[in-house]
């Protein structure tokens, strides 16, 4: 009783870095995360939308989470990955991260919500913040990142 | 009994009955006298409510066993067929078509009783009754000595216990009913059969014996009649009833016995009674017995004719799906097997042979897989026919449909989809299309109409046309009325051609019909009809001359998932073209060039062909120096044509069509990705975007 009580209470977020900041992606949205690879360029699409890559016979479209957010454009390192989120609306998207840091586990009682009146600049992104021993993880709202705009 | 497992073999089921019956029944409207059509008919009916029955759908059973009793009464000749009697049936068909439709959506046959229809239907067999009156007289007389050969239960042998049961059951004041069931010869699960009769049975009363015994009965030991011995509260009739409302069943003979002690006297007296009793046995009785009498007549009969329903294998097409996943990542693995040698120079002719051997296995796995999903139109258009008989009365006009290659094959899919399109247009036709016969005869047609329903295979696709030698289309009234409607101005139409004034009548909420009816003049067809097909990435065409007719034109590739494919660079990114659409592949020197109206172009052979320079549509840096040659793809779709600029050509290959998926739609020039051998993703070019 007590054990599923802590687990309805916690939920795991993958940590990411973009530049100096740190976000977290909630778990249940993350299928997969690849290496960097060669991604197909599509003509004519809004800029943020990298191309199309292949992972196991499947074709899955990739975006820049940078460009998305209006940071500079991404510099492929050898700690770039590609995050493969399974999302309701729009189906498998690939996004490309900085680096992946680590599985962070929130207590419920750690994650403040944030005001939603922001949602003109990147903190639009953002609905949560959670804290945790490292400091502060921005919680991404995966289906405002990929809401189709400019 | 849960039967909901067999739901979806119900349903298909049902869908072909229904539509032998709109085919029979229209022949019969033909030719009323056709025996062979009427005992078609009569089967469908008798199957369907059959099915019905089983599957526990109360109204549309009722319904099927009015529509039985009709036939059947036509059978035996005691009535004939008539106009309002077609009428009435075609209603009944529509009925039934809509139980099927509620059916398939949720699963109930919803609440419409279709009483008038009932009546109707009762009403046609009263009719009959008058005039079969005296031949039922005839058929009394002959019944009872067919019955007596027919009541085997009498020759049950009864132990002693059985006897004891039976006289106690007397006793106690209940029937025992004595039945024999004969099971139609066609009845494939006999035993199964067998089942339903005795839990149907078990329902009324308890059964005491049976021959053969109920183990040899359940492991299909007997030929195709069992007789059972029961006891119940009711009276025979309904017991005779419970039995013959299995399906398949056909004929229940059966009555009240005397239990084995009573004396012999009182059984002879029993006797008579019974056989009033056996003679009421279940309506389609003497006719059954009609069909049993001269069964090698109609087997002949048959066999003449062609074979009415399609002898089909029902796969799910899930299946069928991985099956064309899997086939689809053999080409893939053997691309990358192509490459791989390619790459490393080939050395090894061994290899060489075995890939080529791989591909021949996989083009011939592959096309027998689309094989396995490609099937006939035939489906979809033979309810055409009946629709134009409707669209006949209920527009006051006379026409005639003539349809040519209904074997033509199409994927399962588009199949399926086609349907909606095609019933537009023939709606079209029929409304807008064909004068009213006052007119025809002025201009001096033929007072009936005629539509055509062609189709064929052309290449890679298959084209479908539907035409009609009705009025055409009027380009100055669709300009007019597109000029009013705001759609153009009137300066555009003045430089607009007459083909592109026809193709705005598929632009959505547009229709030039004067009087909006209940057949087609909404404004919503047309629109609907064109992207339906694009969505099937066909396309639809109209050719049209004023007083002469229309020709609407749908063509639709013949696979969706695999095709043939030439890789070309441009700017050294790799995009595949539908080989389909190619035509041929030119050198051209800068200097070849023209330009019309500030736009590229090239003659070819007399043609006169606009240039596409793809590094611009994709956006990217070509490799090409200004003044070196260019190659050109000449793509065509329908009678326009266009030089696609590349880079560099690859080469032909098989490709795998993959989606972009939901979230990247908006690239209007890219119609799909493939997977290269080695793994990177290349995309299709949709040529009909670049026209």
């Amino acid at each position: 009783m007590e054990n599923t009580k802590k687990f309805a209470d916690t939920a795991q977020y993958i940590v990411i870095s973009m530049g100096d900041e740190q976000f977290g992606i909630d778990i249940k949205y993350i299928d997969n995360i690849v290496k960097m690879q060669h991604i197909t360029r599509v003509p004519n699409v809004a800029s943020y939308i990298k191309g199309v890559i292949n992972l196991r016979g499947e074709v899955l479209p990739v975006m820049s989470l940078r460009l998305k957010m209006g940071l500079e454009a991404d510099v492929t390192t050898k700690n770039t990955r590609i995050i493969i989120l399974r999302l309701e609306q729009y189906g498998m998207i690939g996004i490309i991260v900085d680096e992946v840091k680590e599985v962070l586990t929130l207590e419920e009682t750690c994650i403040e919500k944030v005001a939603s009146d922001s949602k003109e600049d990147r903190d639009g992104f953002v609905f949560a913040v959670g804290k945790c021993e490292d400091g502060l993880v921005s919680l991404l709202d995966l289906n405002a990142v990929a809401l189709e705009k400019e | 009994m849960d039967v909901s497992q067999y739901l979806e073999i119900f349903i298909d089921e049902t869908k072909e009955h229904l539509q032998s019956l709109n085919t029979q029944i229209l022949e019969l409207e033909q030719n009323p006298e056709n025996m062979d059509t009427i005992n078609e008919v009569f089967r469908a009916a008798h199957s369907l409510k059959g099915m019905a029955g089983t599957m526990g759908y109360k109204r549309m059973q009722n319904l099927t066993h009015d529509m039985e009793n009709v036939f059947s009464e036509v059978r035996n000749g005691h009535i004939k067929v008539n106009a309002s009697m077609i009428d009435c049936l075609f209603q009944c068909l529509d009925a039934l078509d809509e139980y099927l439709g509620n059916i398939q959506e949720s699963g109930d046959e919803g609440t419409n009783d279709n009483e008038l229809l009932i009546k109707d239907l009762n009403a046609m067999l009263d009719g009959g009754a008058q005039k079969a009156e005296d031949k039922k007289e005839e058929v009394k007389a002959e019944a009872p000595v067919s019955d007596i050969s027919k009541e085997k239960w009498k020759n049950i042998p009864l132990g002693d216990a059985e006897n004891h049961v039976l006289a106690e059951a007397a006793k106690q004041g209940k029937n025992i009913i004595g039945l024999t069931v004969y099971v139609q010869e066609s009845c494939i699960l006999k035993a199964a059969r067998a089942f339903l009769v005795f839990k149907a049975l078990e329902d009324l009363g308890e059964i005491i014996v049976s021959n053969p015994s109920a183990q040899d009965i359940e492991d299909e030991k007997f030929d195709f009649e069992f007789s059972i011995i029961m006891i119940a509260d009711c009276d025979a009739k309904k017991a005779i009833d419970a039995a013959s409302y299995v399906s398949e069943i056909h004929e229940v003979v059966g009555s009240i016995m005397t239990p084995p002690t009573y004396e012999e006297t009182e059984e002879v007296k029993e006797e008579a009674k019974e056989e009033t009793v056996a003679t009421q046995t279940v309506q389609e009785a003497p006719a059954a017995k009609k069909e049993a009498k001269a069964p090698a007549a109609t087997a002949v009969a048959e066999k003449k004719g062609k074979p009415v329903v399609n002898r089909t294998v029902r796969v799910d097409i899930e299946k069928l799906d991985v099956l064309m996943n899997l086939v689809s990542e053999l080409i893939i693995a053997k691309n990358s097997l192509v490459s791989a040698t390619n790459a490393e120079g080939a050395v090894n002719v061994g290899v060489n042979e075995h890939i080529e051997y791989l591909e021949s296995v996989t083009t011939n796995l592959h096309e027998s897989v689309m094989k396995v999903r490609m099937v006939p139109i035939e489906s979809v258009v033979n309810k055409f026919p009946r629709m134009i008989r409707d669209l006949q009365k209920k527009l006051g006009k006379k026409m005639e449909l003539y349809m040519s290659g209904e074997e033509t094959e199409l994927d399962r899919t588009v199949v399926d989809e086609i349907g909606d399109p095609l019933m537009h247009l023939l709606r079209n036709s029929a409304d807008h299309g064909l004068e009213s016969a006052a007119v025809r005869k002025e201009r001096g047609k033929p007072e009936v109409g005629s539509i055509f329903l062609n189709a064929y295979q052309e290449g890679n696709n298959v084209v479908i046309e539907v035409r009609d030698d009705g009025n055409g289309i009027d380009v100055d009234a669709v300009r007019a009325k597109a000029i009013e409607r705001g759609t153009i101005t009137e300066e555009q139409a003045e430089s607009m051609s007459e083909k592109e004034i026809i193709n705005l009548l598929f632009l959505p909420s547009f229709s030039t019909a004067k009087q909006v009816s209940d057949v087609s003049g909404r404004g919503v067809g047309l629109d609907v009809v064109r992207s339906k097909i694009e969505s099937l990435s066909g396309e639809v065409e109209v050719k049209s001359k004023l007083g002469v007719g229309s020709t609407w034109i749908i063509r639709l590739p013949l696979t969706l998932a695999i095709i043939q494919a030439l890789m070309v660079v441009v700017g050294g990114e790799k995009y595949a073209i539908s080989l389909g659409s190619i035509q041929t592949i030119e050198d051209i020197s800068p200097a070849d060039i023209k330009f019309v109206q500030s736009k590229e172009v090239i003659t070819l052979r007399g043609n006169v062909i606009p240039l596409v320079r793809l590094n611009k549509v994709l956006g990217i840096e070509s490799t090409k120096k200004e003044d070196e040659n260019l190659i050109a793809v000449i793509v065509k779709k329908g009678d326009k044509q266009a030089g696609l600029i590349i880079d560099e050509l690859m080469g032909q290959q098989e490709i795998v069509i993959k989606s972009l998926g939901k979230y990247i739609n908006k690239s209007k020039e890219i119609s799909g990705a493939t997977i290269l051998g080695d793994g990177e993703v290349a995309l299709i070019l949709d040529t009909n975007a670049l026209l």
